[in-house]
């Protein structure tokens, strides 16, 4: 399956009142393709956090499932959000990894997943007890449906082929921001001073 | 709060311990990840605080210039210094003395406690203005605050 192939079943298989956390680049811009929502959060910059983001989310809002769309070279780069998600343990965080061993985004470079690097068992190790690898839309879709059902924290890595990328989201951080936490339910209150 | 430890915090960490249970407490395993977290917190309608020694700032840049600056999360940030007067470790003492110039180029104000009496209202207004004006407030913990009594190189 591609990654465009595999964000539709993501959107397909989430509500639309669930929080998605995407990484930057190439995740980001699919699920903004596939299926834009004010639920979405799109990170710019900060590579490898969005599982960390997820898991605060996911630790202030135990009510909701939280899905994060990271990517294999992202969470390579913050593998200890691994161990601290194995630690905490929120039930219903969902970390979708599209693996496809490279970095797609900045040009194709191998990861270290080409060369054996195994991010569900690092998930695992780590105390992350429900993580799975799939290859084919159908094994995503069954390991979705047994996140949302099923106590988790859950890591999916998902082995996908790269494909283009057809969409942006917007390029203003606030607006993304703002958008996300009205959409969840936790609007920012406007700024107010404290004398006239 | 997210935080890495540090040996100065261990007496901030114990206070919340026995006398603010409501404050929830995460250790993280590298600074940038605690800024993650605390994205996250923010995100889903917390007021979240990171803790972290001064080396830990070097490990926090990109998660402060690319995520909560331009996306405006609020949050406070506890930063207990090293390398400042007081500090035997060489290896502390070129982030300690670079600690100010950096925040001041990812324009995150600061303020620095005179005192430990001082510290509960510095840390106070450094909360009003971060939560208030959806910014970072960080504030910088001398080791003369947090290590009044060493003088000398650990045992």
């Amino acid at each position: 399956m591609t990654r465009l192939e595999a964000t539709h079943v993501v959107v397909g298989a989430v509500d639309a009142g669930t929080p998605v956390i995407a990484s930057l680049g190439h995740p980001a811009y699919d699920l903004f393709a596939v299926g834009d929502r004010p639920t979405n959060f799109y990170t710019w910059g900060s590579m490898g956090l969005a599982s960390s983001i997820g898991l605060g989310l996911a630790m202030v809002r135990p009510d909701l499932h939280v899905v994060v769309v990271d990517g294999d070279g992202s969470l390579l780069m913050n593998l200890g959000s691994l161990a601290t998600v194995g630690w905490r343990r929120p039930e219903r965080l969902i970390v979708i990894v599209w693996d496809n061993e490279a970095y797609a985004t900045t040009g194709g470079q191998d990861t270290a997943t080409k060369h054996g690097a195994d991010l569900a068992a690092a998930a695992r190790a780590m105390g992350v007890t429900q993580a799975v690898t799939v290859r084919e839309t159908h094994d995503l879709g069954a390991a979705l449906n047994r996140a949302r059902r099923e106590p988790g924290p859950w890591v999916i890595v998902a082995k996908v082929q790269e494909s283009p990328p057809t969409g942006k989201p917007p390029l203003d951080c606030v607006f993304i921001k703002q958008r996300f936490m009205e959409a969840i339910g936790r609007p920012e209150a406007a700024t107010q001073g404290e004398s006239a | 709060m997210v935080y890495v430890p540090d040996n100065p915090l261990s007496h901030v960490l114990a206070v919340l311990a026995t006398d603010y249970t409501d404050v929830d407490t995460t250790i993280a395993t590298r600074e940038e990840e605690a800024f993650g977290i605390a994205a996250g917190l923010h995100l889903g309608g917390a007021r979240p605080t990171v803790m972290l020694q001064s080396s830990g700032l070097g490990n926090s840049i990109n998660a402060l210039t690319s995520l909560i600056v331009p996306y405006q999360l609020p949050m406070l940030v506890v930063i207990s210094m090293r390398g400042d007067a007081g500090e035997w470790n060489a290896a502390q003492v070129p982030m300690g003395r670079a600690v100010r110039s950096i925040l001041e180029a990812l324009t995150i104000p600061y303020a620095s406690p005179a005192s430990a009496g001082d510290v509960e209202a510095t840390v106070a207004s450094l909360g009003r203005t971060a939560f208030g004006t959806r910014h970072v407030g960080a504030c910088l913990l001398p080791r003369r605050v947090t290590m009044p009594t060493e003088t000398k190189e650990p045992r």
